[in-house]
């Protein structure tokens, strides 16, 4: 709108109030990150890196760093190679019955976690899927679909479907016609699919909290026994770590948006 | 003819359709199927019949969390709305320069771990926390307030969570408004308060009422932010649940829970998919 | 090196499209020889472009059947059929430089890089595009981008090539150029073209036949100067150039009774007939003695360079003429009442169909 119209003090007041409100509390935890006390407070002498020091320092936070990164990975695949196609097929037959599907397929952002995951503290029983690697990737990679399917659905919004059907119309098979002309154009969609089924995966805890035990012990998972369990500085360095880790992964998701726009 | 149509149209799109078979198998083997067995179970155990769903109408324990969490969810969405609609209106107005970081003040709270933002409201909110230390350094109260591990902690931990998903689609439909229009309202003499009422508004209210309801059906099976920050003293549905199925062991009173939260939320996605564009919600193509 | 399927000529039996209750064509029967350029001419929504799609695969027809060469290829898939096509717009593959656009055909047929190379060189000097086989579409202005979706399609040698309005995205001047090039193109490969188009100057310079299509029916086929002379209908004469209507009556003696004039006609029917005349406007001229002589009094006179287009008021109504300036035997000034002529042979009788779009 470019400065036509601005609002009044009304208006911005409570913009820059909810704006504060949103990114303040994320901003607290640097500080508290680096305190030299042993307690959650603001540094009271000088800051110290003590608590980063004893983070790296413990084995069982950098095994389930570790396991969450895998987890994130092979459910972001598992998300990616299924969702990809299914939104490139649902875009290219285009009927209601398509529409439908496509629809039934967002349900994990509808229903809640919780359901889904007493759902599947059962059933997985029966699969012996319990505190298993590939029950958590299973479990993160259907979930993960939809964000798939929203990013890629998007990108094939503003897709010629002329070049599909002239690449068909040259004598292309349809593995062709995906290979070489679909999937190079909306790269930048799938990249960002990839990139949400990642952070869903990564951060998800309601699921991995009924699914997972012992063997399976996710980042999430630890974090949440920290809040509960006890106030170690720690905590705050591992939130200080994940949110520059998740602004990497927004700030690289903004830019291919922008070279995608361009 | 009419076969041979039909033989020729799955040669033709055979191989389109055979694309859409590994997300639908694994969304049916591994999702649906799991759901539908809660849906199953709370009309089994402990025994065959509606013996569960009875306790809607008889059990104190049932009716407290439902209440709990339909007053929680409006506060919420109210104070979501207000936030999020005046945040999305600055972000709107403002130049294409500075949208860019308004922009990120949503989505970086959007996308940073549940977990993270719950435990800096926990380090803000406590009885040591920084806010209550800060004003019992200034010396503006004597004892410290409690602000956490009550309603209040949970209300403001769930607004923070989702005022994010409330700024998005308001700022959709904000978005699509002429901007030559508000400057031609105040041209034929309108105050800004007239513009606002008589012009803007009517025109954001579509993504108004989207917001409202995505942000309902978010918050009413919402998990982890009332846990952390209800410190078990203040009961949603969600946890309610989690604790009949694994503390007590209550399966068919846990499931009934999970299966009225999900037809509450399908049957508010029914009633509004009317006035709302849900394709537009999640992002139809 | 001859596409998947034998050449020869494309024919269509009965070909029909619906959608549900809209019928966009109903019952097309076209004989394309081999080697012939024809061109599918109509207003938009007349069913040009949905025969054209039908022809290359992408639509399936209703009813009706498609033979190339004798072969039946109704039930083929667009990629088994293989015939080039020039898509409106192009459909350039903007992930690919102009060399990769070219080789995709060739690729898509696992043909080995050394040979698609010669290939797309040899096609890219046919439309003279030498210089540009690195560049993206997007680097391209209008027209050379259409020669790059040309040289695409025919660099597999396709027995057929599609050109669904192939010039309409480019500006007046550029567009008579790449006719004539066009033109030159299809002498040189001598293949079968198939052209669409809304345009008629366009249909009637590049093709060696014209179908010109109305409400999803074929009106008449045949060779530009045969169409534009003997046009069969009203709608024909309207759309195919400009032209007067005269109602009238043929008479005992031969003459059609048009308003207060008895005017003579090279081939009338038999007496009693009511008839409609579709008189071009070049075909008349001003201040002179010829067949039919009538009056009229100028209404408006516009100079257009090479000529003058009148209108004149008579009793039948207004009638248009078009005078080249260097003719010109009278001042068209408005307000004067002057002569015109025309020769017996110059009106044709048309059938009266509805009045072009």
């Amino acid at each position: 709108m470019d400065g036509i119209y601005r609002p009044g003090w009304v208006g911005r007041a409570l913009g820059w109030g909810t704006a504060l409100y949103l990114v303040l509390p994320l901003f607290i935890i640097l500080p508290v990150s680096v305190t030299d006390q042993r307690f959650l407070s603001l540094p009271h002498e000088g800051i110290s890196l003590r608590h980063y020091a004893a983070l790296f320092a413990a084995p069982d936070w950098f095994a389930s760093i570790a396991q969450s990164f895998w987890i994130a990975c092979a459910s972001t695949v598992l998300a990616v190679g299924t969702g990809t196609l299914f939104a490139i097929a649902c875009w290219r037959l285009n009927r209601r019955s398509t529409e439908l599907l496509r629809a039934l397929m967002l349900l994990p952002l509808i229903v809640p976690s919780i359901v889904y995951a007493i759902g599947l503290y059962r059933y997985f029983g029966w699969w012996d899927l319990l505190d298993r690697f590939a029950g958590v990737v299973i479990a993160h990679g259907v979930t993960g679909i939809p964000y798939v399917v929203i990013t890629v659905s998007t990108a094939l919004a503003s897709f010629d479907p002329r070049l599909e059907q002239a690449a068909r119309g040259m004598g292309a098979s349809l593995r062709q016609v995906l290979a070489w002309v679909i999937l190079p154009r909306i790269m930048p969609g799938i990249v960002s699919g990839a990139i949400f089924a990642f952070i869903h995966s990564w951060d998800e805890l309601v699921i991995v909290l009924f699914i997972a035990s012992r063997d399976v012990f996710t980042l999430p998972r630890r974090i949440w026994d920290g809040i509960n369990e006890n106030q170690d500085p720690i905590m705050a360095a591992v939130a200080v770590l994940l949110i520059g880790f998740t602004t990497l992964l927004l700030v690289v998701d903004m830019a291919l948006r922008r070279k995608r726009d361009t | 003819m009419r076969r041979g149509d039909m033989a020729a149209r799955l040669r033709r799109d055979g191989g389109w359709w055979a694309l859409l078979l590994p997300a639908f198998l694994l969304l049916s083997v591994f999702y649906i199927t799991p759901i539908l067995q809660v849906l199953a179970i709370s009309f089994t155990e402990p025994e065959p019949g509606l013996g569960n769903y009875q306790r809607i109408a008889t059990n104190l324990s049932v009716q407290r969390v439902i209440w709990t969490t339909l007053r929680i969810c409006t506060i919420t969405t109210a104070l979501a709305l207000m936030l999020g609609y005046g945040l999305a209106y600055a972000i709107t107005l403002a130049s294409e320069q500075a949208r860019r970081w308004w922009l990120l003040c949503v989505l970086v709270p959007l996308w940073i771990s549940v977990l993270v933002r719950a435990f800096a409201w926990v380090t803000l909110l406590r009885r040591q926390g920084l806010i209550n230390q800060t004003l019992q350094g200034a010396g503006i109260i004597a004892e410290p307030l409690q602000l956490v591990w009550n309603e209040f902690g949970i209300i403001v931990g769930m607004v923070h969570y989702m005022v994010p998903y409330a700024v998005l689609p308001m700022l959709a439909a904000m978005r699509e408004i002429e901007p030559r229009l508000l400057a031609a309202a105040r041209g034929l003499g309108a105050s800004r308060g007239q513009v606002f009422r008589q012009v803007f508004f009517p025109l954001s209210a579509p993504g108004l009422v989207a917001a409202g309801v995505l942000v309902f059906i978010f918050s009413l099976g919402f998990y982890i932010t009332p846990a952390i920050l209800g410190g078990g003293r203040t009961l949603m549905v969600a946890e309610w649940i989690s604790l009949q199925i694994l503390d007590l062991i209550r399966w068919g009173l846990g499931t009934m829970m999970a299966t009225l939260l999900v037809v509450t939320i399908l049957v508010t996605l029914a009633v509004f998919s009317r006035v709302v564009n849900m394709r537009r919600l999640f992002g139809g193509a | 090196m001859s596409a998947t399927l034998g050449t020869g000529s494309l024919e269509l039996r009965g070909l029909a499209k619906r959608y549900g209750e809209f019928v966009a064509v109903q019952g097309a029967d076209l004989m394309i020889a081999a080697g012939s350029f024809l061109t599918l001419l109509g207003p938009s929504g007349s069913g040009k472009t949905t025969i054209l799609m039908m022809i290359a695969g992408f639509t399936e027809p209703t009813a009706g059947r498609l033979l190339l060469g004798g072969g039946d290829i109704t039930a083929l898939p667009p990629e088994k059929r293989a015939f080039g096509m020039v898509f409106q717009g192009y459909a350039l593959f903007p992930h690919m430089t102009v060399a990769e656009n070219v080789a995709f055909p060739l690729r898509v047929r696992g043909i080995g890089r050394a040979a698609r190379d010669t290939r797309v060189r040899a096609t890219l000097d046919l439309v003279q595009l030498s210089g540009f086989a690195d560049r993206r579409p997007a680097q391209l202005s209008g027209g050379q981008q259409q020669r790059v979706a040309l040289a695409r399609a025919l660099v597999f040698d396709p027995a057929l090539l599609l050109l669904d309005e192939p010039l309409s995205a480019l500006d007046k001047k550029l567009r008579a150029e790449l006719q004539e090039e066009l033109r030159a193109l299809h002498r040189r490969v001598g293949r079968t073209f198939i052209n669409v188009t809304h345009d008629q100057e366009e249909a009637l310079s590049l093709s060696d036949e014209v179908a010109v299509l109305n409400h999803g029916r074929i009106v008449q086929k045949g060779a530009p100067a045969m169409l534009y002379e003997h046009p069969r209908t009203r709608f024909v004469a309207g759309f195919l150039g400009k032209s007067n209507f005269l109602h009238g009556v043929v008479q005992g003696d031969g003459t059609v009774q048009c308003g207060p004039w008895r005017l003579h006609h090279a081939a009338p029917p038999a007496p009693g007939t009511a008839v409609l005349l579709s008189l071009r406007p070049e075909k008349i001229a001003l201040g002179q003695a010829g067949d039919n002589a009538i009056e009229g009094r100028v209404l408006s006179s516009a100079y257009l360079g090479a000529g003058h287009a009148v209108v004149l008021d008579t009793p039948i109504g207004p009638i248009r003429v078009h005078q080249p300036a260097w003719r010109a035997a009278v001042d068209p000034a408005i307000g004067t009442t002057i002569s015109m002529a025309w020769a017996a042979d110059a009106a044709t009788i048309v059938e009266d169909d509805d009045a072009p779009g």
